[in-house]
């Protein structure tokens, strides 16, 4: 199995708050890593450091063995890093479809001189990247919703909006915070079959959540974090049955 | 008539002023109020270049005021946008200020007293419906220009970029950089418009881009519409036109002068309150 990402002694703190304390982490292509821990454990901030939302204090985090520690968020997007968001963040005043269409790693739209002097490959380009959201929907049972403003879907569907957006960027790592929290029913099922087959796609994934059935269904590894510190790596069944992940997740 | 052709130039020229301020805080969501400021430096730049380099050709002076203030927008916004985006505008408020003290306190710029003497480039009984042809060619350019710019894919990216920055930006977008772009094109559509001020009235004076100026086109933005392609248009004409039309109402004049104030204010408080998305903006709150 390839790395796809490694994380190196990954530290970063917030006034008197250590949100990640010398953190180490490997996932490797086609892997569905869990990563659970309390609220306020550094998940999302681990999140944040890895995609650069957040510059570390100290550490290094390599994508495809390469470093990236100087590159700023969009082109960590663009190198393939793709995320999702624990509010979801979508594009409140937008269509679904429009929503998708912002999001592939490269982006027509973005230069005033290609739309000026490039508008047939642009079209084209267009045409295509519309072509891909539609099969993204279809995948989710969602394509008649293209047209809908994405405030108009129930909650279970904007959830699979914010994932089926990230993954118009079609890079190796996929990084999941709490995609299935307020999700039931058939949108469950939906996240659950997508993201596994994303992973046998061959893209790493790593996923934040509290549901433990999914974190077991999904994942063949999983850590454990709290207080910005990975405190166990191992096994899903490791984990649950270890007893400082009940002790400080469960409060037994 | 030469009355109302100095009026419908006027007018042309605060379409674009008007248009291209809708661009950047209407559609690109930028927070800066120094608009007037550039169409200063399109003025300024213009005017002292057909005084001191009379070999150049009008429209290569208009080019290179509308440059001008591209270039002033790119500083502006390039230092103050890494800090933050609320720092745009004081950092924009500041410049506006600070670059009008200069103008006062420089010999060249004509100091307090304006520049006066630009040559008048086109001549003879023409010159008033040559001027409107070219002022509202160039305001209709600008707003078509603009319209395309917030359509189809470019303008989807403005979309998302106002609803969700870091959102966008973690899609691989580049903000930082589109928001220099819009700001930039905004900042010298209005340079361009001092350009043909400058040549069509001869005479600009600092006091005139004051915190006024800007307050004058944010009204017309608001009042026709913020980030509606034409709403600017509408807010701009009727600005521009109403206080006109009150003094074909040959009032005593003490009563005329307050009037103007008083349906301004009276104007957009209508608004404010019912109908705060503006003439074109349909009903609700703007975005
Ligand atoms: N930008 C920030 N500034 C200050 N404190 C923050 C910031 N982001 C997160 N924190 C704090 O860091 C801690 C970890 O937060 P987070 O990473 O969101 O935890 P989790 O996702 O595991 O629930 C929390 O105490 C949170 O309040
Ligand atoms: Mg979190």
């Amino acid at each position: 199995m390839t790395e796809i990402l490694r994380v190196e002694g990954l530290q970063k703190r917030f006034g008197g708050i250590v949100v990640s304390d010398n953190v180490h982490l490997s996932i490797a292509s086609g892997e569905i890593l869990g990563l659970i821990g309390p609220n306020g454990a550094g998940k999302t901030s681990l999140f944040n450091l890895i995609s650069g939302v957040l510059r570390p204090d100290a550490g290094s985090i390599f994508l495809r063995g390469q470093k990236i520690d100087g590159a700023p968020l969009y082109k960590r997007a663009r190198m393939g890093i793709a995320r999702t968001w624990q509010n979801m963040l979508l594009f409140r005043s937008m269509s679904v479809l429009d929503n998708l269409m912002v999001g592939p790693r490269e982006y027509v739209g973005e230069s005033i001189v290609r739309l000026a002097f490039g508008r047939a490959g642009v079209r084209a380009t267009e045409a295509a990247m519309q072509e891909r959201a539609m099969g993204i929907l279809a995948r989710m049972g969602l394509e008649q919703t293209a047209g809908s403003l994405v405030v108009d879907l129930p909650y279970g569907q904007q959830k699979l909006i914010g994932l089926a957006r990230t993954l118009m960027n079609d890079g190796d790592l996929l990084l999941l915070d709490e995609p299935m929290a307020g999700v039931e029913g058939a949108a469950y099922e939906t996240m659950q079959r997508v993201v596994r087959q994303e992973s046998e796609a061959g893209r790493a994934v790593c996923v934040v959540e509290h549901n433990v059935s999914f974190i077991r269904d999904l994942c063949s590894r999983a850590v454990f974090m709290a207080q910005g510190k990975i405190l166990q790596d191992g096994t899903v069944e490791e984990l649950i049955s270890s007893s400082v992940l009940t002790e400080l997740y469960f409060g037994v | 008539m030469e009355y109302l052709i100095t009026l419908a130039v006027l007018i042309a020229l605060n379409v674009i002023l008007a248009a291209s301020y809708n661009l950047v805080i209407g559609y690109g969501g930028l927070s800066t109020v120094a608009h007037p400021i550039f169409f200063a430096i399109g003025a300024y730049t213009t005017g002292l270049l057909s005084i001191h380099v009379p070999e150049l050709p009008a429209l290569a002076n208009v080019v290179l005021g509308m440059a001008a203030a591209v270039v002033a927008s790119v500083l502006l916004a390039g230092s103050s946008l890494r800090v933050s985006g609320d720092y745009l505008l004081i950092a924009s408020l500041g410049f506006q200020l600070g670059l009008l003290q200069l103008i006062r306190n420089l010999e060249f710029t004509g100091g307090p007293g304006g520049l006066s003497a630009i040559p008048g480039t086109i001549v003879g009984p023409m010159r008033g419906p040559l001027f409107l042809l070219i002022c509202g060619g160039a305001a209709l350019a600008c707003v078509l220009i603009i319209r395309a710019i917030v359509k189809g894919p470019y303008g989807r990216a403005i979309g998302a970029m106002r609803d969700e920055e870091l959102a966008f930006t973690a899609l691989g977008r580049n903000a930082m950089s589109m928001k220099i772009v819009i700001f930039a094109i905004g900042c010298g559509m209005a340079g361009g418009a001092g350009g043909l001020y400058a040549y069509y009235f001869q005479y600009i004076s600092p006091d005139q881009f004051e915190v006024l100026a800007s307050a004058a086109v944010l009204t017309m933005v608001v009042l026709g519409g913020m980030g509606t392609p034409f709403g600017p248009v509408v807010g701009a004409a009727l600005l521009l036109a109403i206080p006109q039309a009150i003094t074909f109402l040959h009032l005593p004049q003490n009563i005329m002068a307050p009037m103007q104030g008083i349906i301004f204010t009276l104007l957009v408080l209508v608004f404010l309150f019912l109908r705060p998305a503006g003439i074109l903006g349909g009903k609700g709150h703007p975005r």
